[in-house]
C-alpha cells in the first residue's frame, strides 16, 4: 500500500507545476488546464486524507470537486468562446480592462 | 402726455383703497372676532409690508421684463410699491392718531412684543465643576413708539411714499432705466423697510439689523447704473465708508451688552441701576464707538466723503436715502442717548459723560462749517444739496450734544428745548431736502429732456445736465419746481416764520445758551461755526436758486425746457405746503416741547388759546428775554435772511429774458436780486482756496494717502502670506496626494496573471502569519 504521504506529495508537487503554469502561460486555455492540474492535485489530497483516516468524507469530496471542476470549465471555455468571438484572441495579457 | 396725465388719475382710486386698508383691516377684525384690532397691534405690519413686497418686486419684474401691461400698466413695479408704501403710510397715519389720542400713555413709550426670536440660557460652572444655569435671555422682536421714533416713523413712511410717487414720474420715463426700474423699486421699498423697521425696533440688537439692511440698499442704489464706473465705484466708497463707522458701532453694541446684560430699550433705559452701578469709562466708551456709527452713517466729519458721491445715484435715491431718511439713522441713534445722561430728577443717568457730548457738538460743528464752505463753490446741483444736507445735519449733531450736556449737567429746561429743537430741525429738514432733492430732479430731467430734444441721440456729446453753469433762467420755465425750490431753500436757510427758521433758530439759541451763559467753554467753538454757518446756509442755497432759476439761460438747452413730466410736481407741491407753513404750524403747536420731554401737542393752544400760543410761538423766537440770546437770535437772523442771500444774489442774480414771468409766489425776488449789482469773483473763484474747495479739502486726497500708506501694504503682505503660506501648505498637500496616489496607481497592471500572484503571495503570508500565531 502506497503511504499517504507519497500521495500528498504527488499533489503538492502538481499544485505548484499548476500555479507556475498559470502564472508563465499567457493562453488562456493552457491557464485553463493548468487550473484543472491545480484542482486534481487537491482531489489528490483528499485522497490521500481519506486512505490515511480511514474516512469516506476525502472521497465524497474528491467526487464533488470533480463536478465542480467539469462546470467550471465549461463556464471557463464559454468565456473564452466569448471573447475569441469579440477579440479574435484569448491572450490575457491583452485583456486590460481593469485597469484604469 | 396727456395719456399720461390720465394714467395719473386712473391710478389714485386704487392707492385711495389701499389707504383705507387700517380701516378694512380693523372692521374687519371687528366681524371675525368681535374685538377690532389697535393700531399698535398692527404696528408690525409697517415694516413687514414692505418686506414682503420687495421680492414680489424683484420676481415680477424679472418675469414680466419686457412686458407691455407691466411697463404701463404696473410702471414696472412702480404701482405694487406705490400701493404698498400707501398701506403703510396710512398705518402709520392710524398708528399716530391712537398715539395722540391715547394721551395717557405719553409718560412711557407704546410697546407691543411680537415674538421672541431666539431663546438661549447662560450656563456656567461652579467650583465643583457642575454646570449650572445662570440666566435664561432671550432676542425679542418688539416696538419701540415714543415721541421721537413716532415723529421719524411719519417723516419716513411719508417720504417714501411721496419719493416713490415721484420715482414712477422721473424714472420710468428715462430711455436708460428701461426694462430694469423693478430693481429700482424693489430695492427702494427693502430699504423703506429698512427704515421703518429701525425706528420701530425696540432694541440695539434690531436696530443695528435694520440699520444694515439700509446700508446694503444704500449700496445697491447708489450703484444703480453700475455701468458707469463712477457709480460703481461711489457705491463701494459710501459702502466701505459707512462700513468703519459700523464696526465701531458693533463694538459699542458689544460693549452695550456687555454692561447691561442686555440691548433692549426697555432694560437698558429703565434700568435702576444705572446710576452709579455702571463703569463710566466703559460707558463712556461704548457711547463714543456708537456716536462713531452714527457719523458714518449721517456723514459727519471725518466720515462725510461718501455723501457727495452717493449723489451717482437716481435721484429720488439722493432724495429719500441720502437725504431725508436713511442719514437721519445716526441722528436718531445719538437722541436714544438721552437716558444715559439724563441726570435731573426725571432720569436716572450717569454724570461725568459732559465730554462726549462735547464732542458731539464739536463735531456736528466742524461738519457744519465745512460742509458749508464746500458748498460754496460746487456746480452740479445735486453735489450743492448734498454739502448742504451734510450742514444741517452738522446742526442738528450739534444740537443733540448740547442737549445732552445739559442734560449731564441737570439742566432739564435746557436740555428740553435743545433736544425738541433738534429733533423738530430733523423734521423740517428733511421735508424741506427730499423736497429739495426732487425739485433738482424735476430740473435735471427736464434738462435732459430738452437736450435729448434737440439731439436725439444721447451719446453725441458730453453734456452735463446737472451743471448748474448750463442752466439759468428756468423760474418761468419750470413754475412749480422753481417755486417749490425757493420755499425749500427758505426753509434750509432759516427765513423767518418759514420751516427751519424755528428749530434752527432754538438750536442756535440754545448752544450760545449752554456756552456763554451756562460754563460750557468747550461749547464756544461749535457754537460760532454754526452761527457762522447759518450765513454761509444763505449763501450758497441763494447761489443755487439764482444759478438755476435766475438771469439769462447759459445754454440753448435752458431755453427749451418745459414743465411736462407727470407725477412729479404732486409730491413738489404736497411738501412745499409743509415746509412753508408745516414748521409755523407745529411750532405754535409746541413740537419742540412734545419732542423734547414728550408733552401733549397743542397744551399752550389748550391754555391759552390760539392767538396767544401763535403771539408766544413768535416772542420766543424773536424775542429771547435772556439780552444776549437776544443779540445772537437777531445776528443769526440777519446774517442768514441779508447777508449771505444779498452776496450770493450780487454774483449770481439777475432778471430773466424781457417777456417771461416767473410764478408770482417767487417773481419779487428776481428784480430784487438784479438790484444788486454784479461783481466779478472770478479772481476769487481762481485762487487757492477755491481749488481747494474743488478738491473738497483734499479729504479723499488725504485718505488715499492714508489707506495708500497702511492698508495696501498690509494687503501685500497678507497676499504674500496668503500665496506663499496658507496656498503652499495647501498645496504641498495636494501635490504629495497625487504623487502618492500616481505611485499606487502603477501596481495595477491590468494583467491578470499578476493579479493572481499577488493572491497567492498574500495568502501565503496570511498562512505563514497564521503558522507563528498557531
Amino acid at each position: 500500500m502506497i503511504p499517504a504521504m507519497y500521495l500528498a506529495s504527488l499533489g503538492a508537487i502538481l499544485f505548484c507545476i499548476g500555479l507556475m503554469g498559470v502564472f508563465t502561460n499567457k493562453n488562456g486555455i493552457i491557464v485553463l488546464m493548468c487550473i484543472e492540474i491545480m484542482l486534481n492535485a487537491v482531489n489528490l489530497n483528499f485522497v490521500a486524507g481519506a486512505l490515511h483516516y480511514g474516512d469516506v468524507t476525502g472521497w465524497v469530496f474528491a467526487a464533488i470537486a470533480i463536478a465542480i471542476a467539469a462546470a467550471e470549465v465549461a463556464v471557463g471555455l464559454a468565456i473564452f468562446l466569448s471573447l475569441y468571438s469579440s477579440r479574435e484572441s484569448i491572450v490575457l495579457d491583452e485583456v486590460m480592462l481593469l485597469r484604469h | 402726455m396727456s395719456d399720461n396725465k390720465t394714467s395719473e388719475m386712473r391710478f389714485l382710486p386704487i392707492i385711495g383703497l389701499c389707504m383705507l386698508f387700517p380701516f378694512l383691516r380693523m372692521f374687519g377684525g371687528e366681524m371675525a372676532n368681535g374685538a377690532p384690532f389697535t393700531a399698535l397691534e398692527s404696528a408690525f405690519l409697517i415694516p413687514l409690508i414692505p418686506i414682503v413686497i420687495f421680492p414680489v418686486i424683484a420676481i415680477l419684474g424679472q418675469v414680466n421684463r419686457g412686458d407691455e401691461a407691466w411697463r404701463d400698466r404696473f410702471k414696472e413695479g412702480g404701482m405694487i410699491a406705490l400701493c404698498s408704501l400707501a398701506i403703510t403710510l396710512s398705518l402709520t397715519i392710524w398708528l399716530a392718531i391712537e398715539f395722540f389720542t391715547n394721551g395717557a400713555s405719553f409718560e412711557e413709550p407704546l410697546r407691543q412684543s411680537v415674538f421672541n426670536w431666539i431663546n438661549f440660557d447662560t450656563i456656567t460652572q461652579d467650583a465643583a465643576g457642575n454646570w449650572i444655569h445662570l440666566q435664561s435671555d432671550s432676542l425679542g422682536v418688539g416696538l419701540w413708539i415714543d415721541n421721537v421714533s413716532m415723529m421719524l416713523l411719519f417723516v419716513a413712511s411719508f417720504l417714501c411714499f411721496l419719493i416713490c410717487w415721484f420715482s414712477i414720474g422721473y424714472m420710468n420715463t428715462d430711455p436708460i432705466n428701461k426694462d430694469r426700474n423693478h430693481r429700482f423699486y424693489a430695492e427702494f421699498v427693502l430699504f423703506t423697510a429698512g427704515m421703518l423697521g429701525m425706528v420701530l425696533a425696540d432694541s440695539f440688537l434690531w436696530l443695528f439689523i435694520f440699520w444694515e439692511i439700509m446700508g446694503l440698499c444704500s449700496y445697491l442704489l447708489i450703484g444703480f447704473y453700475y455701468e458707469r464706473p463712477s457709480a460703481a465705484y461711489a457705491a463701494k466708497k459710501a459702502f466701505l465708508t459707512t462700513r468703519v463707522g459700523d464696526i465701531f458701532l458693533l463694538i459699542g453694541l458689544l460693549m452695550m451688552y456687555d454692561i447691561y446684560g442686555s440691548l433692549e430699550f426697555a432694560v437698558i433705559f429703565d434700568d435702576p441701576s444705572l446710576h452709579g452701578a455702571v463703569d463710566t469709562g466703559m460707558l463712556r466708551c461704548a457711547l463714543i464707538m456708537l456716536f462713531i456709527g452714527a457719523v458714518g452713517k449721517s456723514a459727519q466729519f471725518p466720515l462725510h466723503v461718501w455723501l457727495p458721491d452717493a449723489m451717482e445715484g437716481p435721484t429720488p435715491v439722493s432724495a429719500l436715502i441720502h437725504a431725508a431718511t436713511m442719514v437721519n439713522a445716526g441722528l436718531y441713534l445719538v437722541a436714544r442717548f438721552v437716558p444715559f445722561f439724563d441726570v435731573t430728577s426725571h432720569g436716572h443717568g450717569v454724570e461725568g459723560l459732559g465730554d462726549v457730548a462735547i464732542l458731539i457738538a464739536w463735531v456736528g460743528g466742524i461738519t457744519a462749517f465745512m460742509a458749508a464752505i464746500i458748498a460754496f463753490v460746487q456746480n452740479d446741483i445735486k453735489k450743492v444739496l448734498a454739502y448742504s444736507t451734510m450742514s444741517q445735519l452738522a446742526y442738528i449733531f450739534t444740537g443733540l450734544g448740547v442737549a445732552l450736556w445739559f442734560y449731564n449737567h441737570g439742566e432739564h429746561h435746557a436740555a428740553v428745548i435743545a433736544f425738541g429743537a433738534s429733533m423738530f430741525h430733523l423734521f423740517n429738514h428733511a421735508m424741506a431736502k427730499g423736497m429739495l432733492f426732487m425739485a433738482s430732479g424735476s430740473v435735471i430731467h427736464e434738462m435732459h429732456h430738452a437736450h435729448h430734444d434737440a439731439h436725439h441721440d444721447d451719446h453725441g456729446d458730453e453734456f452735463d445736465a446737472q451743471d448748474m453753469r448750463n442752466m439759468g433762467g428756468l423760474a418761468s420755465k419750470l413754475p412749480i419746481t422753481s417755486t417749490a425750490m425757493a420755499i425749500g431753500s427758505a426753509s434750509i436757510i432759516g427765513i423767518p416764520l418759514i420751516g427751519g427758521f424755528w428749530s434752527k433758530e432754538g438750536i442756535v439759541a440754545e448752544t450760545w445758551n449752554a456756552a456763554a451763559l451756562h460754563g460750557g467753554t468747550w461749547l464756544l467753538v461749535p457754537a460760532f461755526l454754526i452761527l457762522l454757518t447759518a450765513g454761509m446756509t444763505g449763501f450758497y442755497m441763494t447761489r443755487m436758486w439764482m444759478m438755476t432759476f435766475a438771469g439769462k439761460p447759459k445754454t440753448e438747452y435752458a431755453e427749451n425746457v418745459h414743465e411736462q413730466t407727470p407725477w412729479i410736481p404732486t409730491p413738489l407741491i404736497t411738501l412745499s405746503i409743509i415746509s412753508l407753513l408745516g414748521g409755523f404750524v407745529l411750532a405754535v403747536l409746541g413740537a419742540t416741547h412734545w419732542l423734547g420731554e414728550a408733552e401733549a401737542l397743542g397744551t399752550a393752544i389748550h391754555e391759552h388759546g390760539m392767538v396767544v400760543a401763535i403771539l408766544d410761538a413768535i416772542v420766543h423766537a424773536f424775542l429771547p428775554t435772556e439780552m444776549f440770546l437776544f443779540l445772537i437770535t437777531w445776528v443769526a437772523i440777519t446774517i442768514s435772511l441779508v447777508v449771505g442771500p444779498a452776496m450770493a444774489m450780487r454774483i449770481h442774480g439777475g432778471r430773466l429774458n424781457s417777456g417771461e414771468t416767473a410764478p408770482r409766489l417767487i417773481s419779487w425776488i428776481l428784480p430784487l436780486s438784479s438790484k444788486f449789482g454784479r461783481v466779478n469773483v472770478d479772481d476769487l473763484a481762481n485762487s487757492g482756496l477755491a481749488d481747494a474747495l474743488h478738491r473738497r479739502l483734499y479729504f479723499d486726497e488725504l485718505y488715499e494717502w492714508v489707506i495708500a500708506k497702511t492698508v495696501i501694504p498690509l494687503a501685500h503682505a497678507l497676499s504674500w502670506f496668503d500665496k506663499n503660506v496658507v496656498d503652499g501648505a495647501i498645496k504641498g498637500i495636494e501635490f504629495g496626494t497625487q504623487k502618492i496616489s500616481r505611485d499606487v496607481r502603477n501596481l495595477t497592471t491590468g494583467s491578470a496573471s499578476d493579479y493572481i500572484m499577488v493572491a497567492v503571495i498574500g495568502t501565503f503570508s496570511i498562512l505563514v502569519l497564521l503558522w507563528g500565531v498557531i
